[in-house]
C-alpha cells in the first residue's frame, strides 16, 4: 500500500497532473480513448462476423484485423499504466477498477479462443461453432462492461 | 451564442435532465460505446477503400455499415443530451465547433462516396487495387472520425471552453 501511495504522491504525478501543458494528462487520456476505439472497434468487427453479421466475409480475411487489436491494446496498456501510476493508491482499493481490469482480461482471452478456434481454422471449417459464437457474444458484452466501468471510475474518485 | 446557451440552460427540460445525476455518466458510457461501433463499423470499409484487406469484396464489408450508423445515432442522441444539459460548455467552445466541422466533413465525404463512388466500388474486382479517389475518401473518413474523437476528448483541456 505504501508503494502505491508513493507512486500517487511522486514528483512524476505532481508534474503530470499539475502541468498546464496539454501534452501530459490530456494527451495520455486522449490516447487511451484512441486506443479504445481501435481495440474495441476491431474486436467488434471480428465478433460480429462470428455472430453472422456481414456473414459473406470469409473469416480468414479478418486475420489482418488482429494487428489493430494488438496496436490498440498496446496503446491502452501503456497509457493506462501511466494513468494508473498517478492514481495508484485510489485505484488499488477501487472495486470498479478491478471490474474493468477483469473484464478486459476476460474479453481478450475469449477473443483469443475465438481466434484460435474459428479464425485460424477457417480454411478447414468455414463456419464458427456454437461455442465460438457464445464466446464472441460474451466478449462483446465484456468490452461494454470495460467501457462503462472505465467511465464510472471518473465519478467514483475519492 | 452565449445568449442562446443561457436560454437553453434556463429551460425546464435542461434543468430537469441535468438534475438527474445518473444521466450524464450514462450518456458518457453510451457515447464511448457508440464511438467504438462507429469506428469499427465504418473503419473496416475505410481501410478497404484505402487498399488494405485486398480480396475482400466491398459489398461484403458494407454489410457492417448499419452498426457504424447505429453508433453515430447513439452518439448524436447522447451528444444532444450533453448539449441540452450544459449548453455553455459546447456552444461557446471553438474546440466543440471544430468537432462539429469534422462531423460535417465526414458526413459530406460519406455522401460523396454513396452518390459517386459506391456503384463502381461495389462492381470492382475484389482483387483489383482501389482507385486513388477511393483511397482518398477512405483516408479522409478515418482522419475526420479520429479528429472528431480528438476534439471531443480534448474539449475540456483545449482553449477555455466556458
Amino acid at each position: 500500500m505504501a508503494f502505491f501511495h508513493s507512486l500517487q504522491n511522486s514528483a512524476f504525478t505532481d508534474w503530470f497532473l499539475g502541468s498546464d501543458s496539454i501534452w501530459t494528462y490530456p494527451t495520455v487520456l486522449t490516447l487511451h480513448t484512441v486506443g479504445m476505439a481501435i481495440l474495441v472497434g476491431a474486436s467488434l468487427v471480428i465478433n460480429l462476423r462470428i455472430l453472422q453479421v456481414a456473414g459473406a466475409i470469409p473469416l480468414q480475411r479478418l486475420q489482418p484485423l488482429y494487428r489493430f487489436v494488438w496496436i490498440g491494446f498496446a496503446v491502452n496498456l501503456s497509457s493506462g499504466l501511466v494513468l494508473f501510476v498517478t492514481e495508484a493508491a485510489d485505484r488499488v482499493v477501487d472495486p470498479v477498477f478491478y471490474v474493468k481490469i477483469c473484464s478486459i482480461v476476460a474479453a481478450l482471452s475469449f477473443g483469443m479462443v475465438v481466434k484460435r478456434n474459428a479464425i485460424d481454422r477457417s480454411d478447414r471449417q468455414p463456419a464458427a461453432s456454437a461455442r465460438s459464437r457464445f464466446l464472441a457474444a460474451a466478449s462483446l458484452a465484456l468490452w461494454a462492461v470495460a467501457i462503462v466501468s472505465g467511465r464510472l471510475m471518473a465519478y467514483l474518485k475519492n | 451564442m452565449a445568449e442562446f446557451a443561457a436560454w437553453v440552460e434556463s429551460t425546464a427540460i435542461s434543468k430537469a435532465l441535468f438534475g438527474m445525476s445518473w444521466l450524464w455518466p450514462l450518456c458518457e458510457s453510451l457515447h464511448f460505446i457508440g464511438l467504438c461501433m462507429l469506428i469499427g463499423g465504418a473503419g473496416l470499409l475505410d481501410l478497404r477503400l484505402m487498399g488494405m484487406f485486398r480480396g475482400l469484396p466491398i459489398r461484403h464489408v458494407k454489410a457492417l455499415m448499419p452498426w457504424g450508423i447505429a453508433g453515430f445515432i447513439i452518439n448524436a442522441i447522447t451528444g444532444a443530451l450533453f448539449l441540452t444539459m450544459q449548453p455553455h460548455l459546447y456552444l461557446t467552445s471553438g474546440v466543440w465547433w471544430s468537432k462539429v466541422a469534422f462531423i460535417v466533413i465526414a458526413g459530406a465525404n460519406a455522401l460523396f462516396f454513396e452518390t459517386r463512388l459506391a456503384l463502381p466500388a461495389l462492381a470492382m474486382d475484389p482483387n483489383a487495387d482501389t482507385s486513388s479517389g477511393m483511397k482518398l475518401v477512405g483516408a479522409l473518413s478515418l482522419f475526420s472520425w479520429f479528429a472528431v474523437l480528438y476534439c471531443g476528448r480534448m474539449l475540456p483541456y483545449l482553449g477555455t471552453g466556458n
